[in-house]
């Protein structure tokens, strides 16, 4: 598989949506944990945003945000980075998500839980540029989480 | 609300906690000498199989790696550098064994060889500025 390469800081930029999608999701699951609250929309948002970018990343709105807006406003990058890490990650953000759906009808408090652990991650990723999930990868592998 | 706050503030923590901890590396005491070519390091897609004359530096990546072009280069820059110090890489991606062995869990992760291709420091995540031509010298390499 050849690999794409990409301005990082577009992840970065996402990453900072779902950041605050995903911390306002939390906040209301937490306040109102039984029973249908403003959390299920946010979480099957943040859900369709990630499969989203796991089928198909050039359509995505994040991407398109991106380029018209954000990076001409911003210096050439010092360096490209190869598209699969972000992507990786991505698929690991739909994991918690589907989680959190599973938890509408089974278990309210998965929603918090999805939430919580979504906002983790990206909050890391934006604005301390660790993507989680590419650096959990060698890890999860190790002990046959992920093949 | 306050759970949400909670979260944030955990979430800084860890941030922080990671920036600060993060590519600080340490050295190893009881060292074993690594055979580089069992391991399947190679440089620039051919077999590497000797030491540097005067220290190894070994990268280990995977191909989900982003940071990892990153400090290659750096290494590579270090390896013009300084006289004998020979730059190499093993993709971790299938051998998971070598990954147990060595007790890697994150890519990139550095090992810095002596000339006797003895294990001597090792550094998780992207080392710090400077970090590894600080431990070149202490291996008398300028």
């Amino acid at each position: 598989m050849s690999a794409e390469l990409i301005d990082p800081r577009g992840p970065r930029f996402g990453a900072a949506i779902t950041s605050a999608l995903s911390l306002a999701a939390f906040g209301i699951a937490v306040s109102a944990p039984e029973g249908f609250s403003a959390a299920y929309p946010l979480i099957v948002l943040l859900a369709v945003l990630f499969s989203w970018s796991v089928f198909s990343p050039k359509t995505h709105p994040y991407g398109l945000v991106f380029k018209k807006l954000v990076r001409p406003r911003l210096s050439a990058p010092s360096e490209l980075e190869d598209s699969r890490p972000p992507q990786f990650a991505q698929k690991v953000g739909l994991g918690f998500a589907l989680l959190g759906l599973v938890g509408f009808w089974f278990a309210p408090v998965l929603v918090a839980v999805s939430a919580g652990f979504i906002f983790f991650a990206a909050f890391l990723n934006a604005f301390f540029n660790f993507c989680l999930g590419c650096q959990m990868y060698l890890g999860l592998k190790r002990f046959g989480i992920v093949s | 609300m306050y759970l949400a706050l909670g979260l944030l503030g955990l979430t800084l923590a860890a941030g922080i906690f990671y920036k600060v901890s993060a590519g600080r590396g340490r050295s190893i005491q009881k060292s074993e000498v690594i055979d580089l070519s069992r391991i399947g390091a190679h440089k620039n897609g051919s077999p590497v199989s000797k030491p540097g004359k005067s220290a190894t530096l070994l990268l280990f990546s995977t191909e989900y790696c982003g940071q990892c072009p990153g400090v290659r280069r750096s290494l590579t820059q270090i390896e013009k550098g300084s006289a004998g110090v020979l730059q190499a890489e093993v993709d971790l991606t299938d051998r998971l064994d070598l990954a147990a062995r060595f007790n890697i869990s994150q890519t990139p992760t550095v090992f810095i060889l002596n000339a006797l291709g003895e294990l001597t420091f090792r550094v998780s995540g992207v080392p710090k500025q400077g970090l590894i031509q600080q431990e070149l010298t202490k291996l008398g390499i300028k």
